[in-house]
């Protein structure tokens, strides 16, 4: 039953960033791609979180494996990473937390906002390192075919 | 400009790649690509996230260029690709610099996504969102309402040239204000959920994440840049939001969600 709620948010996830590659106007024949990239990105959150990690950790796992095949992808299509990398990455930018940093404040909630603020932060932090980690592995890891076109 | 200036053509593809949300090192490297295919000697050229400077030497005479652009939001992942391929193709030698001006001509004009198709992808990206972070099949319905709702009033703001900050601001009062009317008309369960569905399409993923790139990449002036940009912009759109909602508590009699 858990698997296939994970199953169907993961594909929520796939239509979601689908729907954001053309917002940013990515070109026709990239959409499963992307839609891909995000999904798997979401499907490491859920199964972090199923785990028992954090909101932190789960995005930190989230990020390192969208940009990951971001980059295999990138290859594989001859495209820029940025294209894979943003669209995929919506999922796991943390609107919820800006949304409650928001809503505490102004609800003169201090403490509560300070901590929706710092986890925030946090969560930005976690998505920041992941992405940087993978992007500065040299590519030899993410060519599909073997050295050598 | 003359169309047969190498330099003139580097410096083109490096605006389009900046103005259309592309990071700096890509932009950089392409510049040098080009430069090299076309043998323009002591190419030198660094970017910013609002300005492209570069300098070489072109049939004997010294050409400097520089250019400035405001910020801008739009993103275009089409026309960032057809530039990246133009770019490898040049590389290869297989094009002389007038074809490539006629290419990046056709590349500039890439239109955009036509108005219905993004307002349909907002909503379904909003509805999504609103399901991703826990809320009901109801609440993603109202956040599909308003996605359509934020993406026509993006267009009309786009039109008007309002200004990024206003424009995140009030809209995402907008948002809100059409979430917590459609609750209290009995659509929907939850407002959080509802809310933050529909404020994914503002939210800062694509300056935080180039912001990200581009520190890692070594170009600290830029990704300061972008990072600044990212926080006002999540700011911006937490004022908005919490401002209304208080308005909207303290009119419907301190009901909390």
């Amino acid at each position: 039953m858990v698997v296939l709620n994970w199953l169907f948010q993961t594909l929520v996830a796939f239509v979601s960033t689908v729907a954001f590659s053309i917002i940013f106007h990515t070109p026709k024949r990239e959409w499963l791609c992307t839609g891909t990239t995000g999904a798997v990105g979401w499907l490491v959150y859920l199964v972090t979180m199923g785990l028992g990690g954090g909101t932190v950790a789960a995005s930190f796992f989230a990020a390192v494996a969208l940009t990951w095949i971001s980059r295999v992808f990138s290859f594989a299509r001859r495209a820029p990473v940025t294209v894979f990398l943003i669209c995929g990455i919506f999922p796991l930018v943390p609107g919820a937390g800006i949304y409650y940093t928001g809503y505490h404040f102004f609800m003169s909630d201090n403490s509560l906002a300070l901590s929706t603020g710092l986890e925030t932060i946090k969560i930005a932090i976690a998505i920041a390192l992941g992405i940087g980690i993978v992007l500065s592995l040299p590519r030899g890891f993410f060519t599909l075919r073997r050295e050598g076109k | 400009m003359q169309n047969t200036s190498a330099l003139e053509l580097s410096f083109q593809m490096g605006e389009v790649l900046l103005k259309n949300g592309a990071e700096i090192s890509r932009v950089q490297e392409t510049m040098e690509r080009v430069a090299r295919a076309y043998e323009i000697d002591t190419f030198d050229v660094y970017v910013l996230t609002n300005a492209i400077f570069a300098t070489g030497v072109e049939q004997g005479v010294e050409h400097a260029a520089r250019l400035k652009h405001i910020p801008s939001t739009t993103i275009h992942f089409g026309r960032i690709q057809a530039v990246n391929q133009l770019s490898r193709e040049i590389a290869e030698g297989r094009h002389s610099v007038e074809e490539a001006f006629a290419i990046l001509g056709e590349v500039r004009a890439i239109p955009y996504s036509r108005l219905p198709l993004a307002v349909v992808a907002c909503a379904v990206g909003s509805a999504c969102f609103s399901y991703l972070f826990g809320g009901t099949w109801r609440d993603a319905l109202v956040a599909f309402v308003c996605g359509v709702v934020l993406e026509l009033y993006l267009y009309w703001t786009g039109k008007r040239g309002l200004s990024k900050f206003l424009t995140n601001l009030s809209s995402s009062a907008l948002v809100t204000l059409c979430g917590a009317a459609l609750l209290l008309c009995g659509l929907g369960d939850n407002l959080d959920k509802i809310i933050i569905g529909s404020i994914i399409r503002l939210v800062p993923g694509v300056a935080l994440t180039t912001s990200i790139r581009d520190f890692f990449n070594g170009d600290y002036l830029s990704g300061a840049i972008r990072l600044l940009d990212a926080l006002l912009v999540g700011g911006c759109i937490a004022v908005g939001v919490g401002v209304v909602v208080r308005i909207v508590w303290l009119l419907a009699g301190g009901v909390v969600w």
